[in-house]
């Protein structure tokens, strides 16, 4: 009897202080919505979990150093640090996981921008959608035609692409900018994606791909 | 020697699960009855500490303007009043007054935040002044404007958080397209103040096309001095009307109180829910024990000796039930917080449920005692019966 | 107790039921002496108020009619009705009372049992009593089990050092034997004797078993309400 009893205060105890991300300290990007945008990005979903995450707790400096490398460009400001949390919404049909969805925070120009993709299992890009951007052209940027130029593309395809100096090649090249006055909140855009990639990648595709049999594809 | 205590516990022993199921219902009205308490409490404190930090006693703003941003941002941005500027003379003269601050409010529709679109709250306001009537004001970084007429923002810890706006990024006043600049960012004060983005006054008036107008005059009282009789004077004003703290305190306490004697008598009615689970746990057993009872009688008890010891269970129950109660509304303080935020029209800042000593010891008491009273019955019914009735087998009525 | 050695004088004691319209006398007019020491069985036919009689003689309830005297104190008589209080106050003083069945406290083991009420009556120096009587009745092993771990025999056993805890001056038996094989009812009835003899104690014991009740040293039987020594 004793011991049902620690398990419950056990599970209430981190109830209270775990869970959730505003015990972390700095701040997430999550759906406004979850119930609505996940059935809107993910047609053919029946549910979704969601998991939070952060560099600091899966792979601290390290995992910084090697996100950064990937990304082609290093974390700034105070607001992109190694303890943000990142939510990751699985997503999934019956019992079945079919994809993610996950968004990242990114600084615009003139607020604060919010970046989701929805990705399959092998990581290709299935929807994008900006829930969050200010600025004068934010219309244009978050038409659904823009969005669009993003279906199918994948980690590989922004590989390439340079965030410093703002030069792309292969698929990431044809996405085009509707708003050429908002140039600066258009790269931001596709660091954002980018970084999103990364990170999917980083927390879920390689530990995923590295815990199954036959071990870690070839790169 | 084997004391009353002993015995009565065993006994309760003796069915655990009956007597676990009685002790989870008084423990769980009791959880409800000291969160609602500490709430009361806490509530009242944090919005007696809420308005203090406001700075200013007194408001002024035109009649039928909403004055919390709260309720502004609540009801979209809409519903805004002006007074012209001129009304800081008139009311600088008044004796009674220390300082006067201007405040325009204005709220800017965003529809490009999720979905159905945001507002974004801005206080126009005269850097002097207002920053004389918040001197615990903080700032992470930066400072304020210092120019009346220039496109610089001061933003609220969270106000920055959201937009993940450093000291030197610009900002864009959606519908208007003005970009401002971010001089300064504050710490939290655990106020409304910390979603709100400052703007210098004059540039307020004019990005927002009200020139000389203002919603809002904040007033600071001299020390010691009644502002009743300086009230009275500003009710003769024309189109005005006068909030005092004091007075948004109350409304807003009766707002609440409604809500908190409804759910007040319904934590009381868990607890007589919970009281009478009691009463039938008791019973049942000494039914059930009614031969042993009576035996009790034959080895020396008297019935006083068999009313303590029944009493005593009731006692230990409600005691027990009482004492875990608590236990779980303190662990559970914070997550009762959260509920309670996203169910009330307004809550201020700072930890809405607050259980200290005294009200822990209050509501022990209050429970022991209904404990006490409602094991009368059970505990008379069991001193009444008579060793026969247990020889011969035959069930009390 | 007096000096006359009269535990317990019953005149003429009445017991009369009423159901509805009929009553019944249960117990019909039963005079008895008891000296201090003297070890009686009651037995006869279920019905015929053995029961009863035990209950009266033991104030366990109030008679109709008919007088008791204890150590030559009245008791019952005059038509003078005793409450549930003052009859819980004579019953502690003087009597010890073991049943068919026992009732023991289950929730407490066999030691607590026994001292259970000291909880209640206290007389002077009786706290030494319960671990001698339990050594004297052979449960001494057996003290820290629960009423559920031990054989029916010994929970007589129990009872028996439960009820003489308090020293009382007169021991009740009702059919102690009653769910008991022979064996243990034989072996039951021995430490009775023997309390009787080697303590004092005067013992008044029910049962239908006349081989059982031949152990006394006078036999009553009990017909319709009605008593006669049969020795």
């Amino acid at each position: 009897m004793f011991s049902s009893v620690k398990t419950i205060i056990i599970v209430v105890l981190l109830l209270v202080l775990g869970g959730s991300p505003e015990a972390w300290g700095a701040v997430g990007c999550d759906l406004n919505d979850p119930d609505r945008d996940v059935a809107r990005l993910f047609p053919g979903s029946t549910g979704y979990k969601t998991v939070y995450v952060s560099i600091d707790r899966k792979g601290g400096e390290p995992l910084l150093a090697k996100v950064e490398t990937r990304l082609g460009d290093k974390f700034h400001g105070i607001y992109e640090t190694i303890d943000v949390p990142y939510t990751i919404y699985e997503i999934f049909a019956d019992k079945k996981k079919i994809g993610y969805i996950h968004g990242v925070n990114q600084k615009g120009q003139f607020g604060g921008i919010q970046v989701f993709v929805a990705l399959d299992l092998e990581g290709t890009i299935k929807a994008f959608y900006i829930q969050k951007m200010t600025s004068q052209y934010a219309g244009k940027l978050r038409d659904a035609k823009f969005g669009r130029q993003f279906i199918g593309l994948t980690l590989k395809d922004f590989e390439q692409y340079d965030i410093i100096s703002g030069k792309a090649s292969g698929k990431v090249e044809a996405i085009k900018n509707p708003a050429p006055e908002a140039e600066a909140d258009f790269r931001a855009a596709l660091r954002a994606t980018k970084k999103n990639l990364v990170l999917m990648d980083e927390f879920v595709y390689l530990p995923q791909a590295a815990s199954s049999p036959g071990g870690p594809p070839k790169q | 020697m084997i004391t009353k205590i002993q015995v009565a516990y065993k006994n309760l022993l003796r069915k655990r699960v009956r007597s676990l199921l009685t002790l989870v219902g008084i423990a769980l009205s009791s959880w409800v009855l000291v969160s609602l308490l500490g709430f009361n409490n806490g509530y009242k404190t944090a919005l007696s500490k809420d308005i203090d930090n406001m700075g200013f006693q007194l408001m002024i703003m035109a009649k039928g303007c909403p004055y919390e941003a709260a309720t502004m941002m609540l009801k979209g941005g809409t519903g805004l009043k002006y007074m012209k500027e001129s009304i800081i003379g008139e009311v600088a003269k008044e004796p009674e007054v220390e300082k006067t601050t201007p405040i325009l409010m204005a709220a800017a529709f965003d529809p490009n935040k999720g979905e159905s679109g945001g507002v974004a709250v801005y206080f126009g306001v005269d850097p002097k002044t207002f920053s004389e009537m918040k001197p615990f004001f903080k700032f992470r970084k930066g400072a304020w404007f210092r120019e009346e007429n220039a496109y610089e923002a001061v933003m609220g810890y969270e106000a920055a958080e959201l937009e993940q706006r450093e000291v030197g990024d610009m900002i864009l006043i959606p519908g208007k397209n003005v970009q401002f600049k971010v001089v300064g960012i504050l710490e939290r004060t655990g106020t409304q103040d910390d979603g709100t983005i400052f703007v210098p006054l004059k540039t307020a008036q004019k990005v927002f096309g009200k020139p000389d107008e203002i919603t809002t005059l904040g007033i600071k009282v001299k020390k010691g001095v009644d502002s009743a009789r300086l009230e009275e004077r500003l009710y003769q004003l024309q189109d005005v009307q006068v909030v005092s703290m004091a007075q948004v305190k109350d409304t807003i306490m009766k707002l609440i109180s409604t809500a908190k004697v409804m759910v007040l008598s319904i934590a009381l009615i868990a607890i007589l829910i919970a009281m009478v689970g009691v009463i039938n746990t008791i019973l049942t057993s000494v039914w059930e024990r009614f031969q042993e009872i009576g035996i009790l009688k034959t080895i020396g008890a008297m019935p006083w000796d068999i009313f303590k010891l029944i009493w005593i269970e009731t006692l230990i129950l409600c005691t027990t039930g009482g004492v875990l109660g608590v236990i779980l509304a303190l662990i559970l303080a914070r997550v009762t917080d959260v509920v309670i935020r996203s169910v009330l029209p307004y809550a201020p800042g700072g930890g809405l449920v607050l259980i200290d000593l005294e009200l822990v010891l209050i509501t022990l008491a209050g429970i022991m005692g209904i404990g006490l009273v409602s094991g009368i019955y059970p505990a008379w019914k069991a001193g009444r019966i008579r060793p026969l009735e247990a020889i011969r087998g035959e069930a009390s009525r | 107790m007096s000096r006359n050695g009269m535990a317990i004088e019953a005149n003429d004691l009445m017991k009369v039921y009423s159901r509805g319209s009929e009553r019944i006398p249960a117990v019909n007019g039963v005079s008895l002496e008891i000296q201090k020491g003297d070890f009686i069985s009651i037995i006869g036919p279920s019905g015929s108020g053995k029961t009863t009689l035990i209950n009266l003689l033991g104030c366990l309830d109030n008679p109709t009619s008919g007088e008791l005297r204890l150590g030559g104190r009245p008791i019952f008589g005059q038509g003078k009705r005793l409450s549930e209080r003052e009859l819980t106050q004579i019953r502690r003083e003087i009597f010890g009372y073991i049943f068919q069945n026992f009732y023991l406290i289950p929730t407490l083991t066999v030691m607590e049992n026994v001292i259970l009420p000291l909880t209640f009556y206290l007389k002077p120096g009786t706290d030494e009593e319960a671990a001698k009587l339990l050594r004297l009745l052979g449960m001494d092993h057996r003290k820290d089990h629960l009423p559920g771990q031990i054989s029916g025999g010994e929970m007589q056993r129990v009872a028996i050092a439960r009820a003489m805890v308090n020293r009382p001056e007169i021991l009740l038996a009702d059919e102690p034997t009653g769910n008991l094989d022979t064996k243990r009812s034989g072996e039951i009835v021995e430490v009775l004797q023997g309390l009787n003899r080697n303590e004092g104690l005067t013992l008044i014991m029910v049962t239908h078993n006349q081989e059982l009740a031949r152990h006394a040293n006078r036999m009553f039987e009990m017909k319709d309400g009605q008593i006669g020594q049969i020795t």
